[in-house]
This record gives C-alpha cells, structure tokens and sequence, in this order.
C-alpha cells in the first residue's frame, strides 16, 4: 500500500470518531501516520468531512451570532453562509477557525419561509435541548434545518450528541428528516450507543402563510423527535427484559450458583487423580 | 532504536483509537489498521481482542471456539479431539496431565455455559508455563432468533495460575463483548438502536489445592462471579449510564415545563410547611 493510500484509509476513522473525539482520534491517525507534512496534506477533505457531519457551531466572524457547518451552507470550497446575519466566511477545517467575512449576496426564493422556521426552531430547541443549536438554511429548493445538541464529559468519562436533519420542500409539503444519536461510555470499558431513524410526513399547506407553514413544520419536527426519544427508552427496556436475558441469564434457572464441586468431581474425580498417579 | 519508539507509539495510538471507535466494529477496524500498520500485526492481534469465531469439529462432532490462544500458524486446535485443522504434524499441545485437565475443564465449563447461556458454545485452553500453567476460558451466545432483538455475548477469561504446594495463586483477566441490536417499527419507520460495548476487568486469589480437580473448582468460582459482576455493570451501570445522557440531551418534556412544576412543588412545599410551623 502507497503511503498516500495509507493516510487515506487511516483517516477515514476521523469520520467514525465517537461524539467530542475527533481531537483525541486526530491524534491517534498522527501517530500512526508517523509524518506530520504528508497527513496535513492530504486530511483536509476529511476533517472538512468531518466538520460538517458534526455540524460544528462556530461563531461568525464580525458578528454577534453563531451558525453551523453543514453541507446545506457550504457555499464554496471551505466557504460557508451564515443567512441569519446574511454573511458568508471561510472556515479553517484544521484550525476551526472562521475569517474573511463578507456580506452575501440578496437571498433568495423561500427566504421568508426559512427565516420563520428559524424562529420557531429557536424556540422549540431552547425549550428542549439544554445545550443545542440549530441553524436552518436553503439548499436545492428546500428549506434545511439543522440541530445538534452536544454533551462531552470525558472527565466522567462520556460524550453524547443529538444530530437531526429536517428538510423541507415549500413546492410540495413534503417533509422528510434523519435523527441520530451517539453516545460514547469509556470508564474502564468502551460501550457506544448508535442509533438512526427517518421519518416523512406531508404538511398541510393550502391556504397557509408563510408563518403558520413554518409553525406546523416545526411542530411536526418536535413531533418526531419527541417519538424517537421515545423510540430509544423502549429499546432500552426491551433490551433489558428480552435481549440481555436471551443471551446471559443473571442465576441459573434454579437460581442457585453452580455448584463446582459436584459438577467439576463427578466426572473428573477418577480422571483427574490417574493423571496424578 | 528509532524503529522501535515509532512502533511503541503506532501501537499506543492504534489501541487508544480501537478504544474510540465503535465496538460495534472492532473486526473491520482492526483489518484496516492491519492494512495501515502490517509490521504491528502479530502485536495488535494479541492485544485487541475481537468477537470469536465457531469452528467445528468433524471428529467429535462438536463445536469450538477460536482465537489466538488455540492458534498455530493458519490451524486452529480443538478442545474436544485435540487435533488441529488444517492438521499440523507438530502443532503445539499442552502437557499429558495439563491436557487432562483441560479435558475436564472442557466437560465443566460446558456445564456451567449451559446453565448460564441456555446454548452457545464454550471452549477452554490450557498451556504449560515456567511457573505452573495458563489458559483462556471462552464462551460464545448468539441470538438470531427473533428480528425484534439480536445480540451476541463473548467471554474471554485469562487465567494464570502459579502452583505453590497445596496452595495455588490465580490471576484472571476477562473481557466480555456485548453486541445488541433493538429494532422498533412505527408505521413504516424502522428504527435501529445498536448498544453495544467491551469491557475488562481483573480479579487475583490465593486459594487452596488439595487435588488437580481443585484447579477447576478455584478457575470456575473465580470465572462465574466475574461474569455475574460484569453482566450486573454492563446492564445496570453501563446501559443506565448511556440511557441517561440520551435523555440529557435532549429533555422529554419542555426545559421551562419543567422549571415551572420545580418551582410549583417547591411553592407547595413552603405553603405545607409553613402550615405546620
């Protein structure tokens, strides 16, 4: 294998890091790489990768507002939009580091819908998430929103993320959104929690403004997301009750410990004590 | 000299990294740093252990378990008939009387994995030391039988023992990987809710040998209260842990809501014990 496949097999670790350890995994894909030159040069397209599929909240540049990194606001080639403020800035995927603002063009279709969806969204993801941000945005025709909701730890040993995309086609109605959860358990043990789910719904829109379309979108997002929160409590339950005791029972069925003695004599004893012979 | 530090720090950021990534995919992890890293294969296949693999044996028309303690060069030696497959003219063996430990402890352990697993597959390894003898305890559950809940369990228990006249030192090391797999429907949603982990752990005894049938009644104690520990933290701890930071994440019910009814009972509270003072 040609060091440059190596650095790109390696690299693509970056983008299986547990939740708040991408740092840590960097770190790791350094050392192993053993060359600083050649890594830098070739993991910008992962980490940028990497980024968006974090959906890194970053401050934007000049202004008193956050948006995150998406593939729905990359604008160019590590240039991203903040609509919010109406900026755009380049963004540093190793560094972290947004710079070069620049007012962006006059939005354009859907504009209205998407700044409503905003503020509702803002609304509904202060109220439910006690650290999460969303941006929405517009890309390909649809309004796209973004939420993430990160909790690191490591000090105690865990780091969690909420990740949910929502995308919404004003032309339709149609509503289609992935919802994803990672949470990484490390004291003395490696235990990880993955779970997805998509949904598609129709919202009503005949007759709607801008406002009550955005309002039902954003109800139907809660609606979701509250029913795969939902999702995940009864699968760890279910996995309690039936999973864990197909597998391993707690006592045997006589809940009783087994008794070494009898079962390791009776068959050995004579066996054992010719050996010794 | 230099050669040998970048292989100590490659094999300390490969087992920080394995660590990281999912459990989930340890095998696949582990086949691309072998690909990354071929001059730390032998290393990294001792160190990282992975799910284990069932074999079976023609012979004796069992099944057994594989791993890199019953492992000579591409064979593989079964527990039960003692031979290796492919065969090997002079594939290592444990000592006359260790095998007939072995044999006994074979016949043992597939008593308790009955008792405990209700199925599976259990396979135990013994070799001779300079100090007395080592060997692996291995058992293996898959469940595949219903779609709504899937999941795998492997043991692997180390233990070395140093005999000192009737009294015997034993040192154990276990690993236990869980696998599990909840899917729920809703509608025409499926969701997946993969939980899965590793974990290790140590236990040291000083216990008494009054015959060489004793060894398995000490390894057999010594394996069954770890396992019943372990199973205890990865349901109670490790399982509630997790469960617990999704549901920080994101709240069940709206944040104010729930500031709200705090601060209702905490009225209610002050008015009750007002009354009574």
């Amino acid at each position: 294998m040609s060091a440059d496949d190596r650095i790109a097999k390696v690299a693509q670790f970056l983008l299986h890091s547990p939740p708040g350890e991408v740092d840590d995994v960097f770190n790791d894909i350094r050392g192993i790489v053993n060359d600083d030159d050649a890594l830098q040069e070739q993991v910008g397209p992962v980490l940028a990768e990497s980024n968006m599929q974090q959906f890194l909240s970053v401050e934007v540049p000049g202004q008193q507002s956050k948006v995150l990194i998406t593939p729905y606001n990359q604008i160019g080639e590590d240039r991203y939009l903040d609509p919010n403020t109406r900026t755009e800035f380049a963004f540093d995927h190793l560094r972290r580091v947004a710079s070069d603002a620049q007012e962006a063009s006059e939005a354009g279709a859907n504009e209205e819908v998407r700044a409503e969806l905003q503020r509702e969204l803002d609304g509904y993801v202060a109220s439910y998430y006690a650290s999460g941000s969303v941006s929405v945005f517009v890309h390909e025709g649809s309004v796209v929103s973004c939420i993430v909701s990160n909790r690191f730890s490591p000090g105690n040993y865990w780091n969690g993320s909420w990740r949910a995309v929502w995308s919404f086609d004003p032309a339709t109605g149609q509503l289609n959104g992935s919802a994803k959860v990672r949470v990484h358990y490390f004291e003395e043990g490696n235990v990880q929690l993955d779970t997805q789910s998509d949904f598609a719904a129709d919202v009503p829109m005949a007759g709607a403004s801008e406002t009550d379309v955005a309002a039902r979108v954003a109800a139907k997002i809660k609606t979701f997301e509250a029913e795969f929160q939902q999702a995940i409590n009864d699968g760890y339950t279910q996995l309690a009750e039936k999973t864990f005791r197909g597998l391993r029972r707690t006592l045997p069925v006589t809940r009783n410990k087994v008794d070494w003695e009898k079962i390791a004599n009776y068959k050995i004893g004579g066996e054992l004590a010719s050996a010794e012979n | 000299m230099a050669d040998y530090d970048e292989n100590d720090q490659q094999m300390d950021c490969a087992l920080d990294l394995m660590r990281r990534l999912p459990p989930q995919n340890v095998e696949e992890n582990l086949l691309t740093l072998l690909e990354v890293v071929p001059e730390l294969t032998e290393d990294l296949l001792a160190a990282v252990d992975q799910p284990l693999k069932i074999r079976q044996d023609a012979k004796a028309g069992k099944e057994y378990l594989v791993c890199d303690y019953n492992r000579d060069g591409d064979s593989y030696r079964s527990p039960w008939s003692n031979e290796y497959d492919p065969p090997l003219a002079d594939g290592n063996v444990p000592s006359e009387r260790l095998r007939k430990l072995e044999v006994a402890a074979n016949e043992a352990f597939d008593t308790y994995k009955e008792l405990y697993y209700e199925g599976g597959v259990s396979s135990v390894y013994l070799w001779d030391t300079d100090d007395s003898f080592a060997g692996v305890i291995l058992v293996k559950k898959v469940n595949d039988g219903t779609v709504r809940s899937k999941g795998s369990w492997d043991s692997i228990h180390v233990i070395e023992v140093v005999e000192k006249g009737r009294r015997a030192w034993y040192k154990l090391t276990s690993t236990v990987m869980l696998y599990t797999v909840a899917s729920g429907a809703k509608g025409d949603r499926q969701n997946e809710i993969n939980l899965s982990g590793s974990l290790t752990r140590q236990d040291e005894r000083d216990l008494a040998v009054e015959d060489a049938g004793a060894h398995i009644v000490n390894i057999g104690r010594m394996v069954e209260d770890m396992e019943f520990k372990m199973r205890n933290a990865l349901q109670e701890v490790y399982f509630g842990k997790t469960r617990d930071i999704v549901n920080g994440l994101r709240s069940a019910s709206s944040l104010s809501e729930s500031k709200t009814r705090e601060q209702l009972q905490r009225d209610l509270f002050g008015q009750l014990k007002s009354r009574k003072d």
